[in-house]
């Protein structure tokens, strides 16, 4: 069997899907982050596979950009999460509670 | 390609790289020289900008990046607010650790803002999202000794990730339908394009991004802790430049895109705008907190603004663009404020403004007009503003009873808005508890940054003629009028005559 378009994007939903569970179902911040890695890779599979059956190369570009933002919102991401880490030995969203009216 | 369109992108970068290597070279203690610089240089592109250095009309990178009035319109305002924020962060130098690099990630979102102004493609809208987004990830936890900034910057950085991670799929899909992300491409094809789910889904996913940026419900959740715990100068940017960028891609997408789904759409994004403004104006009754307020309150306002942007209509773009005008120096002005008084007091509760007429009258009457602004009281920028928007909404309730309930929702949250805006003003003159009447010295940049707004939200309120002309041909560019009225072919020749 030659995969096709459909099943390129079924496995992207699923990705997407499986990240939004993630984010939404788990409690520690870092794997919350890889979750949300997950979703935006799930949208480079999605792009990729476009790309390649419509013969349009842009699709491919703009993988490019999404790998590199998404390289600097990890860089960004991680240092917050290590400095979050340090004030409060924690890096469960359940300790998010000190911003309340 | 016509460098020369990118000419304001292109210096605001070179002065925060300035800004930043500067920081090498000079002693600590003539720190604030960089924010007196940067702010300058701020100052000096913004008269550039609005003066006669405005690039004239063209497109750049092959159709992504446009300039047209609507985005020398809010350029002019993002420069502003850069302008503003820099100048008050000249007298807190000393509290911001870091300053230099404060500074020039200031003028690295207002670089995102300018290119999100400019962006006709999905691929330079999801870039210049993510430059302002990933830079505020950083701005807002800047005070990082602090865990309430820490906090929200968490907050921020994960609700941020998220709703980017909706908008590329949304992209994608997208280009997976139409096969180009070009706004223009995208607008020609729209009548095809508008019965394929795929391309729907994929617009409704890329709105779910911006509708975090701007802070609609149900993707408002983050703005009360985001403004709350971040430092009141980053708060005061991320309440001013980043929404009006979120403001500026959704009419862009709205009405240069898909001008005709946008109108079938009308309701729902009516609907959105009626919740939003509600759920700001209830959630902010009972805060003690005055940045958790404002957080509530740009909510409310934007929930204002998607309600003149349901109105698909050239009045209702006009109405949303001069309302967003008045907004930022309104903001400004309060903000301003709040971040002399909290980086003082170490605290931004209501009770640490008890008399502050007293204390400093030009504080006072920055907070006063500002709050007196937001709630829409004559003759400020808010009054004008918010007539502009409800006049726009009036115009479609005669014929659709949906715009005549928004009307009246309007009303009641402009009247919510009223108790809550005037308990600051209650406890700024006529405090509960005598308090500590020392006098606060004000500086120099702080005094003219105040200056300034205060006049600007004046001079809208009562000379609105020259920033709604703008605005109505800022709006008309976008041409969301033809669209109304159904005429597919109307809709697309402007569009067909940019290629």
């Amino acid at each position: 069997m030659i995969p096709g378009l459909h099943h390129y994007l079924i496995v992207s939903g699923l990705l997407f899907s499986l990240g939004l569970f993630g984010v939404l179902a788990r409690r520690s911040l870092l794997v919350i982050y890889m979750s949300l890695e997950l979703m935006l890779n799930a949208a480079n599979l999605a792009l990729v596979a476009f790309s390649r059956f419509n013969n349009n190369l842009n699709g491919q570009v703009m993988v490019f950009f999404i790998i590199t933002v998404a390289a600097a919102e990890v860089a960004v991401g991680l240092a917050l999460i290590v400095a979050l880490y340090r004030k409060r030995q924690s890096a469960h969203v359940e300790d998010l509670t000190r911003l309340k009216y | 390609m016509n460098y020369s369109l990118l000419s304001l992108e292109i210096l605001v970068t070179l002065l925060g790289v300035t800004v930043l290597l500067a920081d090498l070279w000079i002693p600590a203690s003539a720190r604030k020289l960089l924010g007196y610089a940067a702010a300058t240089g701020a100052g000096v592109l913004l008269t550039y900008a609005i003066g006669s250095g405005a690039p004239a009309d063209g497109t750049a990178f092959g159709g992504m990046f446009v300039v047209d009035a609507l985005s020398n319109y809010f350029k002019g305002f993002f420069l502003l607010a850069a302008l503003v924020v820099l100048l008050l962060t000249v007298d807190l130098s000393d509290t911001i650790k870091g300053y230099a690099e404060y500074c020039a990630l200031i003028l690295f979102a207002t670089v995102g803002m300018l290119f999100a102004a400019s962006a006709n493609d999905f691929v330079l809208m999801f870039v210049a999202l993510e430059l302002i987004t990933v830079t505020f990830f950083v701005l807002v936890s800047y005070d990082r000794t602090r865990s309430g900034s820490l906090e929200a910057g968490v907050k921020y950085l994960i609700m941020g990730a998220l709703a980017s991670a909706f908008m590329v799929f949304g992209i994608a899909l997208i280009f997976g339908s139409a096969g180009t992300t070009n706004f223009y491409e995208i607008a020609a094809h729209q009548a095809e394009l508008g019965k394929s789910p795929v391309f729907l889904i994929g617009l409704a996913l890329t709105l779910v991004g911006l509708g975090f940026k701007v802070a609609a419900v149900p993707f408002q959740m983050w703005a009360p802790d985001v403004y709350q715990g971040a430092p009141p100068l980053t708060t005061a940017f991320l309440a001013t430049g980043s929404k009006a960028a979120g403001f500026a891609l959704l009419m862009r997408v709205a009405f240069s895109a898909v001008p005709e789904i946008t109108a079938h759409w009308s309701r729902l994004i009516l609907v959105i705008g009626v919740l939003t403004l509600l759920y700001g104006s209830l959630c902010a009754i009972p805060q003690r907190s005055v940045k958790r307020l404002m957080g509530y309150s740009s909510i409310a306002n934007a929930g204002y603004l998607l309600l003149g942007m349901a109105a698909v209509s050239l009045s209702g773009s006009t109405a949303v663009l001069t309302y967003l005008g008045g907004y930022i120096f309104t903001v400004l002005a309060g903000f301003a404020v709040i971040a002399v008084i909290s980086s003082r007091a170490g605290s931004d509760d209501v009770s640490v403004f008890a008399g502050l007429g007293q204390r400093s009258p030009i504080l006072a009457t920055g907070l006063t007009v500002s709050v007196v602004s937001l709630a829409g009281i004559p003759p400020m920028a808010g009054f004008f503003g918010k007539f502009l928007l409800l006049k726009a909404v009036a115009n479609h309730a005669g014929t659709e009873r949906f715009f005549l309930v928004a009307l009246l929702a309007a009303c009641v949250g402009v009247v919510i808005s009223l108790y809550y805006y005037f308990n600051v003003i209650r406890s700024m003159f006529w405090p509960k508890s005598v308090p500590d009447l020392t006098p606060i010295a004000v500086g120099g940049a702080t005094r003219l940054a105040l200056v300034l707004s205060i006049v600007g939200v004046f001079y809208i309120g009562i000379l609105p003629n020259s920033l709604v002309t703008g605005a109505r041909q800022a709006a008309a560019g976008l041409a969301p009028q033809s669209a109304v009225a159904g005429h597919a072919a109307a809709a697309s020749a402007p569009a067909a005559a940019h290629h």
